[in-house]
This record gives structure tokens, sequence and C-alpha cells, in this order.
């Protein structure tokens, strides 16, 4: 009887402490499960399925690294795959956005807009601290399914951009209790237009923690189109800051 | 679409109202379009990670009309009609140890057209664009030396920056200035570049190791040369410095030096809302105007009698001139950039210098060599790469995925503000596969018969390209 009562009270307190969390801890909680705090460098492999074909498959390389001063990440995103792509480069840092071609030998500044523009920018969203550039409102809690048709209990939070270099404007997010792990989010053009469903899944160990190691991007706009990203190769690797400026974009070479 | 669209925002509203169920069944909904079907295996990651090498041969057929009844007849041989480009194109580097790498990038050329006569060697042409060897002797330090193309500039019509741009072009498929810059030649020189957290500098010289030559034109290019009489045939030294002052504000100055002449440069960027880059590309010095360059140069190689000076007016006199690209570009949520720039060529014709170059012709173009002098202007100014006009715009629009996936279109026009004539083209470029795309070009030139592009043999032109990577 004793037993079951201090379970009763543990759970109880649990509970309370899970209650307790504010949208900004569950938000940064997730963020710390999607990336660590160390630069890292991995291999993001995109897949594009038209009608549920694939059809183009993208490859880029992500150079990773928080900065201490603003807590958010910046990344140098290169082309691998297409062939006519390789060797492109951008740099995304904050609102210090440049894309190198190399056919051209040019780098151009392309604006918070453009970055949404292409492939490079799921790599990139992808990185981001969430906690850094939205503020959070918790909608309640919710069971939904997951990408691997798993049922989980959910925190539902509103999130609103915060700053100048937000992607983009609005964004749903589910993040399982507990683990803190992001399960979905759905992104918001700024008419309120649904723009992408994305869903994390094949949580692994990488990278030092349980992380996930793939997502899936379901285009709201074209009803035909889906993405489904993997995170391959991820490595820790010693980024210096001064890779992230726009005269390094053509010196950045393959590992 | 509708429907999607419908049961998304029955999600979210019914999220908003905490109506859990009725939320499920929508998610339900977007899990079903996670493909069953497993990607397509990728290619070695290893393989795929260690290259950035870019090949593929192409080919591309124009078609080419031409106006009649030009205000100042343009000199034989008439213009081509038709040309036919089969190529190579290479990009590639190798590592060499640790701190050294060999870089190269050329065009090797199969052309055929109704204007030069076939099987000569002029139907080969290689384009030895880059030839390099990079030494990285310390984490943030690289020095190059060889054939390196050092292209500056945040513009994207005209770069008065791009201080080693002269004569680099060696064959012009398009007026788009971005895919001009794509194959041009590079400079034989020595290059060095620092960099820390907070900018770059960047020095360069590159010697001068032959003479200036004449003009080229279609039938006197040489198959295999390097064409260093292009790049090489004045000693000149570049110095720039990149500031990373703030996010939003990267400044880059420049300093270039060659023969007489020295130019001050700077490009300026910053980004003003979510949507709009705003830039600034500005870059001034001592110089003659583009009508005694031209006279001068034509002189010097050659291709002009002495007389000629005196043909039209002006300024052989070196005063301080500016070149000026300023410009915005604007994108919108559907992937579309609109990108409007004004030009100033302060060494460029006015608007008095058309009407010379126009009544020369009528009151003297009956004298022989008068008209092809006349013409020689303009193929100088082709050939330096500069506007021949000192006020004109540059309008560019793109759309990347347009209507379709993996279509993109582009048009752009460049507009003469003195006489309100100008270029216009339209490229659509579809990726067919992960290997091949295909595209078309359509160009047209318009305004009145005294004006820049209303008196051009070249009235419209259809270009059909196709490319395989490998």
């Amino acid at each position: 009887m004793r037993h079951i009562l201090l379970t009763i009270v543990a759970v109880l307190l649990a509970t309370a402490g899970a209650r307790a969390q504010t949208p900004h801890d569950i938000i940064a909680g997730a963020d710390k499960v999607r990336n660590p705090g160390e630069p890292f460098r991995s291999t993001t492999v995109l897949t594009e399925y038209v009608q549920s074909k694939p059809k183009d498959q993208t490859i880029l390389a992500v150079y990773s690294k928080e900065d201490k001063a603003t807590g958010q990440f910046r990344n140098l995103v290169r082309y691998v795959e297409p062939p006519r792509d390789a060797g492109k480069m951008a740099l995304l840092d904050g609102q210090n956005l440049w894309f190198y071609d190399p056919a051209a030998k040019s780098s151009v500044r392309i604006s918070t807009q453009q970055r949404l523009v292409g492939q490079a920018s799921i790599g990139d969203v992808l990185t981001i601290n969430f906690a850094i550039d939205y503020t959070g409102t918790t909608l309640g809690d919710e069971t939904i399914t997951d990408a691997e048709h798993q049922t989980r209990n959910c925190w539902h939070l509103d999130l609103r951009a915060a700053t100048p270099t937000a992607v983009y404007s609005r964004a749903e997010y589910w993040v399982e209790h507990g683990t803190f792990w992001p399960i979905k989010a759905k992104f918001y053009s700024d008419s309120g237009r649904v723009l992408k469903i994305l869903y994390y899944r094949g949580f692994t160990q990488r990278l030092g923690a349980v992380r996930p190691g793939g997502a899936v991007i379901i285009d709201a706009v074209d009803a035909s189109l889906v993405t489904t990203v993997e995170f391959t190769n991820p490595t820790f690797q010693a980024i210096p800051d001064f890779w992230y400026q726009r005269d390094y974009l053509p010196r950045l070479r393959p590992e | 679409m509708h429907d999607i669209a419908r049961h998304l925002a029955t999600a979210l509203v019914t999220g908003l109202l905490g109506i859990a169920p009725a939320l499920a069944a929508s998610d339900d909904s977007d899990l079903d379009r996670i493909p069953a079907q497993l990607p397509p295996p990728s290619p070695p990651e290893q393989t795929s990670s260690s290259s950035k090498d870019v090949n593929y041969v192409g080919d591309a057929l124009t078609l080419l009309g031409n106006r009649s009844g030009l205000a100042v007849p343009f000199p034989p041989p008439d213009p081509a009609s038709w040309e036919n480009w089969l190529y190579l194109d290479t990009r590639d580097e190798w590592r060499l140890g640790e701190e050294w790498r060999l870089n190269y990038s050329g065009r090797l050329n199969f052309r055929s057209s109704n204007s030069i006569p076939f099987p000569t060697h002029e139907n080969v042409r290689n384009d030895l664009r880059e030839l390099f060897i990079e030494w990285q002797p310390t984490e943030a330090t690289w020095l190059e030396l060889g054939r390196v193309n050092i292209r500056n500039g945040v513009a994207l019509g005209f770069n008065p920056t791009d201080f080693f741009r002269p004569r680099t072009v060696v064959e012009a498929l398009t007026a788009d200035p971005s895919v001009l810059r794509e194959d041009r030649l590079g400079t034989l020189m020595l290059t060095g570049q620092t960099l820390w957290r907070h900018g770059s500098i960047t020095v360069a010289y590159a010697p001068k190791v032959t003479n200036p030559s004449a003009i080229y034109n279609i039938r006197d290019e040489l198959s295999f040369d390097p064409g260093l009489d292009r790049t090489n045939a004045e000693d000149r030294f570049l110095a720039k410095t990149s500031l990373n002052i703030a996010e939003q504000f990267n400044p880059e100055l420049l300093y270039f030096h060659t023969g007489n002449r020295t130019e001050f440069g700077t490009n300026l960027t910053t980004q003003i809302g979510r949507d709009v880059v705003a830039y600034l590309e500005w870059a001034g010095g001592t110089r003659s105007d583009l009508i005694a360059d031209a006279f001068r140069y034509g002189e010097m190689t050659g291709t002009l009698p002495a007389a000629v000076t005196t043909l039209l007016p002006n300024s052989t006199a070196a005063r301080f001139r500016n070149d000026l690209s300023v410009g915005a570009s604007y994108a919108t949520g559907n992937n579309m950039t609109f990108n409007l720039e004004y030009h100033l060529h302060e060494a460029g014709f006015t608007s008095r210098d058309w009407s010379n170059w126009f009544n020369t012709s009528v009151s003297r173009g009956f004298i022989p060599g008068v008209n092809a002098a006349l013409w020689y202007l303009r193929s100088y100014a082709q050939d330096q790469q500069e506007p021949i006009s000192r006020h004109s715009a540059f309008l560019r629009w793109d759309w990347q995925d347009a209507f379709v996936k993996d279509l993109d279109l582009t048009a752009l026009a460049i507009v003469n503000l003195q006489d309100a004539s100008g270029l216009v083209q339209a490229t659509a470029e579809y990726h067919v596969s992960r290997d091949w795309t295909i595209g078309g070009l359509a160009s047209g030139t318009y305004g009145g018969r005294r004006s820049e592009y209303g008196s051009l043999p070249g009235e419209a032109s259809l270009l059909l390209r196709a490319s395989h990577y490998f």
C-alpha cells in the first residue's frame, strides 16, 4: 500500500513537473534533441517524390556550428548531387546569406525569402534552433500518429517568428512529452497558408544522443510532392569561425 | 488541391479548438502521402562527397535573323545566319597532397556555321578558362599560380569592379551577363588570399607576357591558343578587402592598377525586410572616354589608321570617370526573383556621341573604311565588356520550378535609357533527369533605326541546346 502511494505521488510529481515546462523549455529541449551543441557535418540526402514515385535526388553536405553569441546555428551548404549543381554553395548565417556558383565564380547575396528557394533550404531549416527564432505558446496536449505510425503523446505548440531571421513567420510544432523528441511541424507562409508539413522519423543514436535520422516533408501547396530526408554520416568536426563568410565559399572543399 | 487545403484548414481550426479526434483524422491523411516506395540508392558516399567536378557535353544550335537597311552599313563579312556548337565542358580539381591542388576548367568546342568553311582548323577551338596550382600553407591562407578567373562584383548586368573582365569572353552564345561569365578566360597571375573571422584580404598580380592584339572575329581565332594576348597584354595588380562589419553589411573595397590607370571600387549589399536585397557596385578612376580608348587601341593594334582619331569628337584627356551599378532584387513566395539595375558608364556614348556616330556615316560613309571604323567602336566596347552607352537599365526575372517541377524560366531586358531601345531575351531550361538538361533561348533587339539596339545587324535569334552531365 505504501509503495502504491509512493508511486502515485511520484507520478503526480512527474506530471506536475512536465506540466510546468514553459513553451520555450519545450522548444529548446527539442532543439537539443535535433542538434548537438558542438559543430558537426552531415550529408543530407533529399529524395523528391512526385505522385509517390521517386523523381529527383539532391545530396547536400551541411556544415553546422552554433553561434555562441546568438545561440543560432550557422550553416554552410555544399551541393554534391545532382551533377549540374555540384560545387554550388550557400552560406546561411542569420541575415548573412550568400549563394556561390562555381561556374560564374561569383557570390550573390540572397534574401531571407530566397533562402526558402531550392533544396538547400531544407538542409538549413532542419538545423536551425527554433527556440531562438520563435516564441511559442502551448495549445494543449495531443496524441498524434508519427511518421512510423506510432502514437505519441505530445505538447502542441504554436510558434511565431520572433526575429527577422526566422525562415517562416509561423509554425505549429508537436514535441513528445518526456523525451522532447520533435515529432511533427507545420510551416506557414506570411499570408497564413500552410506550406509544408514535416514529420521527424528514424530516431537513432547519432552525434552523442538519440536524434532523428531523417524526416518526411509533405508539400501542402503541391499535393503531388513529398520529400524524404535522410541524415547520413553525421560527424563532429571542428569548424573555424572564419568559414562563415562569403569569401570562404569558393574555398570549401569536399572532406 | 482544394480538398487538401480544406483538410488542412479543418485541421488547423479543429486543432485550435482542441478537438483532438478530428485533428487526428486529418493527420492520418497527411501520413497517407508518405511514400511507401524506397528512394533510389544514393551514389557511394565517398565518391559523391569528395567531388565537386562538373563535366558535361552539350550542343547549341543558333538561328539568327538579321536586320536589313541598317542606318550604318555593317562591314563585310555578313553576320552568320546559323551556328552550331558541340562542346565538352570540364571543371575538375585534383588534390596533390595535403596542401596542394591542381585546378582545370575549360571548354573544347566543335563549331560550324555558314560564316566559316568546313572542315578547317576554325571548326575546333579550346577555351582554356583556368589552369592553376593552389597551395594552402595555413588553414586560412591560399596562394594560386597559373591562369585564374578572378571575378568581382555583386551586380548582375554590369560589374564595374570586375577589373579582369576585358577581352575575356571568347564567344557569346547569349546576352545574359551571368551566363557570359561562365565561359570566359582567366588571367595568368599569382594570387594570395587570407581570411579571418571578420574579413579577408586578396591580392593578385598579373604580368604582361605579350603585346595587345587586334580584336578577334570568328574567322581568325586559333584552335588551341590559350589567348594570353587577351588576358596578359599588360601588367595588372589588384588588392581587395572584404569586411564583415555586420550580418547585413559586408563591404568590399578594391584597388586596381594597370598601365597608367588606377581605379578604386566598392561593393555594398544589404537586405531590406525579408524579400529585398539592395546592392551598389562602383568603380572610378582616371581615363579617357570610350571613343578615344577604342581609336587608340585600334591604331595600336594596326586595325585602324592613325587619321581615324579625328573621325568622331572624343575626349583623349584623362579625367576621373565613374562606373556604377545600383539595384535591388525582390523575391516572391513562389520562387520568383526580380532584379532591377541602373548602370552608369561615364566614359560611354552620350546622346550627342550617338548622333555623331550616325551622322558621320551619312556624311562620310561613302569613304572606304569609315563605316568599318564606326563599327569598330562597338566591337571594342563589346570586347572590353563595357556598356557602350552612358545610361542603361537592366531587368531580370527568374522563376524556379515554374508551372512544373524542374522547369526554370528567365527573362531579361537591357534598355538604353537615352534612346529607349533595348534587347530582350527569354530562356527556358528543363532538367529532364539527373543527367540531362534541355533548353531554349529567344532574343531580339528593338528600337528606332538610329538607336543603339535598333541599329544592330542582329534582330532576333533562337538558340536550342541540350546538355548531358556525367
